[in-house]
């Protein structure tokens, strides 16, 4: 004992501290954006603190721009899950079927856009459809954005599909049902709780998204470029609301996914 | 493609290719394309055109106050060809400055100037730090997540941990905009201890200078490293290491000999991510610096479509940044001797 145990507990000490620091590192800036939004001062500020106040949860329930671009966000991300889906799904059910070979081509292919800059995407869509007449918009933005999301739909639906007893679907088939009625009540069904993954997946990858949206978007706007223009001109303590109400969301998400997903293990 | 149709059947078999090849082709491959093509030509945009342009305006003009002068009709026919003559030459003039023949060619990618040039490298260099300094800040603690706590405390740090990376990387940028604005938390502290005097704007401008935008990157993209590496050192038996300690490996040796080597793909997914995400970044350079401080290529490039209207310029911009982050990735599968089909696990 004595000597390495006693140098292993310190070792331990260390990284501890060095992992507490770094948990703070990530949380106290968020903390001080969210405690100016309560400020009842014009300016997003902790250290000026005149006062609790709930006013600017107020103006940002008045504030057109941000619900429009909510709704338009909104929009955007049940477009991407429409493109996005049925295109991961294809894509993955093809390459479980397909020679190593050929395979690793298209992979590269499919998987490519989530290596490339968003900034890049965006531009390659908005070039893309303008020789179709159809400008910047959220039409854009739907395709700027499906093109990498449907890659992470299909990784997903990949993942699953190598756990799927295939001698299920040819059971089926020996026995005389239609190719149709084993894709609907074999293949589908064993799919249904990656599709719905995949959808949630992409609703918040589109949701979130600024680097390729920025450039696809055009005139329009989303909730997240809205925010973005109104970071670099006139700041206001609403954009804190905004950021309270993301970080109450995604604690809440983000909780209950690591509950969930960890009860299967133990 | 045979086996597809055997399971699916033809005709579900030919929608799902379908499905595939559009997704290939419009959203990936020929907008690429379009894009490549697009930074291969310009159009020459001569001024001279429009001064000839004018001139002929002028003699039409005069031609026309002939013509109503003039008596003769001998004469007034051969002004009225002149006149037809330069009215030709205006159409196809106006014609040629409002579309000027595009010219094919490497000119978009050689005419950039050197402080562009500039800028693209910094960003790189800015972008490989902001990707190494992460590497090491998030390797000790990949291994504590993944190998060094309970079950229970690997919970609530996977809990710790995500939280800050599913916030909006926006909110995070804009939480340190406000750290270090003129009015930010340090100014604000410093004002309180009497270093700095706020009232009479004697801030520190934090904003003015690029290591802002190097400060907010790192924390913005800093957790793109740790998810890979937890995700691959999840997998490795503590058994071994166990074992290493007991046959006498020092702490060093077992991380170069066993952890590390096992962490290779999930190190080079991060350095990927890392890098890839940091040097096409708009968002961090554009809040962070209010264009105060240095530009990030990535604002160039925004600048050259929704600015300067030179999309041919901008797609040769963007173009160099996709090559530049492709070799990158060449280089890190080589280095780490991973394959595709390791990265995107």
């Amino acid at each position: 004992m004595s000597a390495s145990a006693a140098d292993s507990r310190s070792a331990q000490l260390v990284l501890n501290i060095y992992v507490g620091l770094f948990v703070l590192y990530l949380f106290l800036p968020l903390a001080v954006m969210s405690a100016a939004a309560f400020n009842s001062y014009d300016y997003p500020s902790v250290t000026q603190w005149r006062g609790f106040t709930l006013e600017w949860f107020v103006a940002l329930a008045h504030d057109q721009r941000l619900l429009q671009g909510l709704v338009n966000s909104v929009l955007v991300a049940l477009g991407v899950i429409v493109v996005s889906i049925p295109a991961g799904l294809s894509g993955a059910l093809i390459l479980t079927r397909l020679g190593q070979r050929s395979g690793t081509m298209l992979y590269s292919v499919l998987v490519s856009p989530v290596l490339t800059p968003g900034i890049i995407l965006g531009i390659s869509s908005l070039i893309f459809w303008r020789q179709f007449g159809v400008a910047g918009g959220l039409f854009v933005a739907v395709m700027a954005q499906s093109s990498f999301i449907a890659s992470y739909a299909m990784l997903l639906f990949l993942a699953r599909l190598q756990r799927q007893d295939r001698t299920l679907e040819e059971a089926a088939l020996d026995l005389g049902a239609s190719h149709t009625m084993v894709f609907r009540r074999i293949t589908l069904p064993f799919l249904a709780p990656t599709c719905f993954t995949a959808a949630v997946v992409a609703f918040l990858q589109s949701f979130e998204n600024y680097n390729t949206t920025v450039f696809a978007i055009g005139g329009e706007w989303t909730l997240v470029t809205e925010i973005a223009s109104r970071m670099r001109f006139g700041l206001s303590p609403v954009i804190n609301v905004v950021g309270v109400i993301f970080v109450v969301v995604t604690l809440l998400a983000a909780t209950s996914y690591v509950v969930l997903r960890g009860k299967p293990k133990r | 493609m045979g086996s597809l149709a055997r399971a699916y059947g033809k005709p579900l078999a030919t929608l799902i290719a379908l499905i595939t090849v559009i997704w290939i082709l419009a959203l990936i491959l020929v907008p690429l394309g379009a894009m490549v093509q697009q930074s291969l030509w310009w159009r020459d945009a001569k001024g001279s055109v429009s001064l000839t342009i004018d001139r002929l305006y002028n003699d039409i003009a005069v031609l026309e106050l002939d013509q109503g002068n003039a008596t003769d009709p001998a004469k007034k026919a051969a002004i009225e060809a002149q006149l037809a003559a330069k009215q030709a030459e205006v159409t196809e003039l106006e014609a040629q400055e409002k579309n000027p023949p595009k010219t094919y060619g490497f000119a978009n990618f050689t005419r950039m100037s050197s402080l562009h040039f500039y800028i693209f490298v910094r960003t790189i260099i800015y972008a490989l730090m902001v990707t190494l300094l992460a590497l090491v800040v998030c390797y000790p603690v990949a291994y504590v997540v993944a190998l060094a706590s309970g079950p229970r405390k690997a919970v609530i740090l996977m809990v710790c941990l995500i939280v800050p990376y599913a916030i909006n990387e926006l909110l995070r940028v804009y939480a340190w905009l406000m750290i270090l604005d003129y009015r930010g938390v340090i100014n604000g502290i410093l004002g309180w201890l009497g270093i700095v005097d706020l009232d009479n704007r004697g801030w520190i401008p934090f904003l003015e200078n690029p290591s802002a935008v190097f400060l907010a990157m790192i924390y913005t993209y800093v957790l793109f490293m740790v998810f890979p590496m937890v995700n691959t050192l999840e997998t490795l038996d503590r058994n071994q290491i166990e074992a290493a300690r007991d046959l006498g490996a020092s702490t060093v040796r077992i991380h170069r000999r066993v952890i590390i080597p096992h962490a290779k793909p999930g190190i080079a997914v991060g350095c990927i991510m890392t890098f890839m995400l940091s040097a096409g970044s708009y968002s961090v350079p554009s809040i962070m610096t209010r264009g105060q401080g240095g530009d990030w290529f990535s604002q160039l490039v925004y600048r050259q479509f929704y600015e300067s209207n030179n999309w041919n310029m901008g797609s040769a911009y963007a173009v160099s940044l996709l090559v530049v982050c492709t070799i990158f990735i060449l280089i890190m599968m080589r280095l780490f001797g991973v394959g595709l089909r390791d990265i995107a696990k």
